[in-house]
């Protein structure tokens, strides 16, 4: 192992003008890469698409590797966790049967509030053919990408909760940032006082709860859940329980990255809002009994039209005379309206 | 002919598959062992030994790699590497004339060169402070690795490239 020069080609310190030149480039790239991120991404995505094939069939023996190690390690508990999960799944079970018990009277109450349905998700189950946990980055590689509409900024979860985000989408391959990671930082809330929150990896097996709102009553034991903030993430997928960690708290994650073979990529449409259709009761004037207002100048301006009542919509025209008095007939037709626009299936009684 | 453009590829060539070894995505026992850097060993050993098998345009490029491969912000990696080298190039005398276990000391002087200045731009990338243990656990792992590292290289160098000065 001897480091000796057998043929010293230049004097000492010969390169310091390419040096030079090449660390200010290598300064460039730091800062370019801050300006914008995704760099490096179209040669990172390209590079694991090409490597996929061989890393499913590598990351078999070291999964299993990884998988026995674990269990090694777990292994030595194994009859008090055997205790404390009979224990756990007996709370469950009662646990299960409120659930359900609210869900079905949350639904009813949905129905006869006529609330806005929730959000649709539709899933791409994906297999883990990578893992890395370097320095400064913890990720994982999934099978799915573009081909299969995976795109960044979906939640990845698996049966437990949620595991992290898709940060970087190939053809056929993606990179999912782990919520350990150092630069992963997701909006959650904290149940039940419905404390927003964020929560920020640093590289440790419990994430750190941050920028918790004034007076947020949390206390160890509190469930963790996605806020949906900022239309990114669906709301309320279960992320872990609330621990104590000096003056400040994290997060027990409930998923297991480590060994997590199977996940699902969370497609999140956020539905667009679309004001209800307005009827001729809903205008002010027309419930007031007055004539509807003269049609905008804008459409003065073309060619004059023959009469006002040809402008005005035909729908709307005639209401203002027939409803000057109050009449049971002219109130019970606007009634019937709404329900010709609101969605099929809310009708209560289907419901309960 | 042949086998002196094979002797010039080759230490670059090893440094690259240095640092496609250390990137793959594989957890090995669950990620509790960080992997080494690869990439810088045979840029050190090359630097001190055939500089001009390794110049520093090669150091950055495998620096550029290792940033695309491992994921992580641009730039950092490359900057840890050329900053190593510039560092080594400047103590060249001191740190080739090392031989047994000073030669692994000179490497991880060399390792904390990069992984400390790989920390401090991620710091500054981030306006935060990093954990220090995953770097520690980095730097820890690439000092061990050095030593079967080296043998490989110096047997590499002999075989293809030429012989070391104490062969003489």
């Amino acid at each position: 192992m001897a480091n000796g020069t057998f043929r010293n080609t230049r004097s000492r310190g010969g390169y310091q003008l390419p040096l030079t030149v090449l660390f200010v480039l290598a300064v460039a790239i730091v800062l370019i890469g801050k300006a914008q991120s995704t760099l490096f991404d179209r040669a990172r995505a390209d590079v694991t698409d090409w490597m996929a094939p061989g890393l499913q069939i590598v990351h078999r023996p070291f999964d299993w590797v990884s998988g026995s190690w674990h269990n090694v390690s777990e292994g030595y508990g194994v009859y008090e966790e055997n205790v404390r999960l009979k224990e756990e799944n007996a709370r469950l079970r009662q646990w299960q049967t409120a659930a359900i018990m609210l869900q079905s009277q949350v639904k009813r109450y949905q129905s006869l509030l006529h609330a806005v349905p929730d959000p649709s998700l539709s899933s791409v189950l994906a297999h883990v053919i990578g893992r890395a946990k370097r320095p400064f980055l913890e990720t994982m590689i999934l099978d799915a990408g573009k081909a299969n509409t995976v795109k960044p900024g979906q939640a990845v979860i698996d049966a437990r909760g949620m595991i992290g985000r898709i940060f970087l989408a190939g053809n056929h391959t993606s990179w999912v940032i782990l919520l350990t990671d150092l630069n992963s930082r997701i909006p959650v809330t904290i149940e039940p006082e419905h404390s927003p929150a964020l929560l920020a990896g640093d590289n440790q097996k419990a994430p750190m709860l941050e920028t918790l709102a004034q007076g947020a009553k949390v206390k160890p034991g509190d469930q963790v859940v996605s806020s949906g903030d900022g239309g990114i993430l669906p709301p309320g997928i279960p992320i872990g329980t609330v621990i104590a960690d000096g003056a400040g708290y994290r997060v027990a994650l409930l998923s297991d990255p480590a060994t997590s073979q199977e996940v699902a990529v969370v497609d999140f449409k956020n539905p667009v809002e679309a004001p209800p259709v307005p009827t001729a009761r809903d205008l002010p004037v027309t419930a007031a009994g007055l004539p509807p207002a003269a049609p905008p100048p804008a459409v003065t301006t073309t060619p004059p039209p023959p009469a006002p009542a040809a402008v005005v919509p035909k729908s709307v025209a005639p209401a203002p005379k027939k409803d000057i008095a109050p009449k049971p007939a002219a109130t019970a037709k606007p009634a019937a309206a709404p329900d010709a626009t609101s969605p099929p299936g809310d009708d209560p009684v289907e419901d309960q | 002919m042949i086998s002196r453009v094979i002797g010039t590829v080759t230490p670059v060539l090893l440094a690259m598959l240095g640092v496609m070894i250390a990137n793959l995505p594989v957890s090995v026992l669950g990620g509790i062992v960080p992997p080494p850097l690869l990439g810088l060993m045979p840029v050190y050993f090359w630097c001190l030994v055939r500089p001009d098998l390794m110049p520093p345009f090669w150091a950055f490029v495998v620096g550029l790699l290792e940033d695309i491969l491992s994921g992580g912000p641009p730039g950092v990696w490359t900057l840890a590497f050329i900053t190593t080298y510039a560092l080594v190039d400047r103590q060249r005398d001191a740190f080739a004339g090392l031989s047994g276990l000073g030669a692994l000391l000179g490497f991880a002087v060399a390792a904390t060169i990069a992984c400390a200045t790989a920390y401090g731009v991620e710091a500054l990338y981030y306006w935060r402070i990093p954990p220090l243990a995953p770097v520690m656990g980095e730097l820890a792992m690439s000092v061990f690795f050095y030593l079967p590292a080296a043998m490989f290289l110096v047997s590499v160098h002999r075989r293809l490239v030429g012989p070391l000065r104490s062969d003489f």
